[in-house]
């Protein structure tokens, strides 16, 4: 009797990038069985401009891990580079580590989780996905966001949410500064509500942190002389 | 003498100088504007054909063949752009154009067998629709950029910046984000958009390369990336662009054209066409891959003459914004009491930027966009472009070619000494080139 895989297993050790994506598009293409990736050695682009397909990857990734990409499920475990889950359209990416800059940038849908910190940039020009940092994140983080929710359960470095223009970002830690038409809005039920769902799947509970929440002033959505020094 | 005064006029306060400063002093910001830069450069204009006599012979002009056949992105991708042209048309948004001038554009290109290409604001299904070969921008903002539609692109666009305003960003103004272009973009309705000026997840060279390298595995490898800059340090940015695996450069001079910038960008930053072209072959030519790396040029071109010498001095392509608005109806002198509204006149008109331009081309105005019927807009602009592809032909045959790719600098000489300079042309009649001899 032939026995069914639970898992393709890949390792990526004497494989192109090419080769690992082409693998991982075949399997997306026939079957929803699972990949294992092995080895990936930090390497960049992995899972990249993919559909629906399962991957976990054991080990460092670079740069636009998953990015791209639509109705996909990947946790990797280890570290990432820079913008994983860029242009992310929806499914799931959970790195069980730290992440690099620019986590998420652009990412219009679904959901990126950061078991650790992310650094700069984290949720730049956000379009619409949540973006969860079970850490901190670094400077500059959720600029120009247009939509979306970004919880970070640590701490937000210098000018958070700069030139936002809508959605919501969460600070269970301390907010190093704002940047420009960002502004702190008292939490609500409804946001509490938000936190403790998104975050109890992830094993973390919402009410162990002092979470403030920012979102657009609105002040700068129109062009307008007076307004300069507030840039 | 005649009792007639004369009028003197300051070189320091001319009359555009003073209503500068009033308006300056009117509004309390800098003056935002469409079009390109209005202050004379050194352009091709300068530049005359040496043809043939003697020396060399011509082809017959009305009959024999001269090929026109362009391929672009030939350097990687297994699906390099092929066109029947080597005029393509610029990257101009949705949201900065209405849909029937996008549309038309698209269907004009198609007739053409020339590509045309999205722009800020995403990829418009119709635009798509109407376009046999389509250019996807990847900008800044990512506006409207998503997986799905980038596999229905012919070829990727990575804009770095554009020669209107090189280093700047985009501001869309309010009044043109209506329910569509504010949906397409993923941003509330009326509110002054702007779009950023570098890249949300790449800031260097180095990281473009990773960041070609994820577009490709994206498309798995079949279409070309160009990779689009506005015109300043070209030298050293095109070979950047080439490191890091461009199958095209896309080079924007400072006369290139825009639906809304600073006018202190139009006019006081980056360099001309002329020398960045010439600058760009020889950044190509110094790491040894001209002819490898296929190198569109655009900005201020608007005649077959512009094109067939920007062939000649070495590019593959060129590209087209502002001249197929015209070719439309832009700054048509139609509906002329709209101008006065926007307090200029036919010919004059530069106010693509709020959104009333009377001849429904830059508007996202529904009654405005009624002004430009797509069949009508359709058969002006590929008139126009085949236009020039005749020129380009004819001049081509003077100068014994029969393939308008087999332009080269030899044909040409310089009217001017900065042209001579800029272009390392002979001065006409002489031997001599500025800065050289
Ligand atoms: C109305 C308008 C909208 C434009 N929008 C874009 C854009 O979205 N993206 C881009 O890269 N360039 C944009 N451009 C610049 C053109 O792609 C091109 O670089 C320039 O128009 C070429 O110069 P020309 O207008 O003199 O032909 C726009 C230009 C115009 C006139």
């Amino acid at each position: 009797m032939q026995t069914i895989p639970q898992q393709i297993v890949i390792d990526c050790t004497n494989l192109t990038t090419r080769e690992i994506n082409q693998k991982l598009k075949a399997l997306a293409a026939s079957e929803s069985i699972p990949a294992k990736l092995l080895n990936p050695a930090g390497r960049h682009n992995l899972a990249v401009g993919i559909t629906q397909i399962a991957i976990a990857i054991d080990g460092p990734v670079g740069y636009y891990c998953g990015g791209l990409s639509d109705n996909v499920n990947i946790e990797v475990f280890g570290d990432c580079g820079w913008s994983v889950g860029e242009n992310l359209m929806s499914g799931n990416i959970t790195i069980h580590g730290n992440a690099s800059a620019n986590t998420a940038a652009s990412a219009h849908g679904g959901k990126i989780c950061i078991l650790g910190n992310a650094g700069p940039r984290a949720g730049i020009s956000l379009k619409g996905a949540t973006l969860i940092v079970s850490g901190n994140v670094g400077y500059g983080s959720a600029f120009m966001m247009q939509q979306g929710c970004m919880i970070v359960c640590g701490d937000a470095g210098a000018n958070l949410a700069d030139s936002i223009y809508e959605g919501a970002i969460f600070v269970g830690g301390e907010i190093n500064s704002l940047g420009a038409d960002a502004k702190l809005e008292p939490m609500n039920d409804t946001d509490w509500q938000l936190l403790e769902q998104e975050l109890s799947a992830l094993n973390i509970s919402a009410r162990d942190y002092n979470f403030k929440k920012v979102i657009c002033a609105k002040q700068l959505y129109h062009f307008k002389a007076k307004d300069w020094g507030n840039y | 003498m005649d009792s007639e005064k004369v009028l003197k006029t300051s070189s320091t306060y001319t009359p555009e100088a003073i209503a500068a400063i009033q308006e300056r002093a009117e509004l309390g910001r800098y003056m935002i504007r469409g079009y390109g830069a209005f202050r004379n450069v050194p352009r091709f204009d300068d530049l005359v054909f040496l043809t043939t006599s003697l020396t060399r012979l011509p082809l017959e002009g009305y009959r024999e063949k001269c090929t026109t056949k362009t391929l672009i992105g030939t350097r990687y991708a297994q699906r390099p752009m092929e066109l029947d042209i080597p005029i393509t048309i610029a990257g101009m948004s949705f949201g900065a154009l209405s849909y029937n001038a996008k549309v038309a554009l698209g269907r004009a290109a198609t007739l053409l067998g020339t590509s045309t290409t999205t722009g800020d604001g995403g990829m418009l299904p119709a635009e798509r629709e109407a376009s046999s070969k389509l250019v996807y921008q990847c900008l800044p903002s990512r506006y409207g950029f998503n997986p799905t539609d980038l596999k229905k692109a012919d070829a990727i666009e990575i804009v770095v910046g554009q020669g209107a305003k090189p280093g700047g960003g985009g501001l869309l103004l309010g009044q043109k984000v209506n329910k569509v272009v504010a949906g397409m973009r993923t941003l509330p309705e009326g509110v002054d958009q702007r779009s950023p000026c570098r890249h949300p997840d790449w800031i260097g060279p180095d990281d473009l390369r990773i960041k070609i390298e994820e577009l490709r595995e994206a498309t798995d490898w079949e279409i070309p990336i160009y990779v689009k800059m506005g015109a300043t340090r070209v030298k050293d940015d095109v070979k950047l662009a080439v490191k890091a695996g461009a199958d095209a450069i896309v080079l924007d001079g400072m006369e290139g054209g825009t639906a809304a910038t600073q006018s202190i960008f139009q006019e006081h930053a980056g360099i001309p066409t002329l020398p960045a072209l010439v600058q760009a072959v020889e950044a190509l030519q110094e790491i040894g891959v001209y002819g490898e790396v296929q190198l569109v040029i655009s900005g201020g071109i608007r005649s077959g003459p512009d094109v067939a010498k920007a062939l000649a001095l070495g590019a593959d392509a060129v590209s087209l914004g502002t001249a197929t608005l015209i070719a439309m109806g832009c700054n048509k002198p139609v509906y002329v009491e709209d101008y006065h509204k926007l307090g200029t006149e036919p010919y004059h008109c530069h106010h693509c930027h709020t959104g009333m331009c009377p001849v429904g081309i830059t508007t996202q105005d529904a009654e405005l966009m009624q002004r430009l019927p797509i069949e009508e807009a359709t058969t002006y602009v590929a008139n126009y472009l085949q236009s020039l592809v005749m020129e380009v032909q004819s001049l081509a045959r003077a100068c014994g070619k029969s393939d308008v790719h087999n332009l080269e600098r030899e044909d040409l000489v310089a009217l001017t000494l900065e042209a001579s300079a800029m272009a390392k042309l002979p001065l006409a009649g002489t031997d001599f080139i500025m800065g050289q001899s």
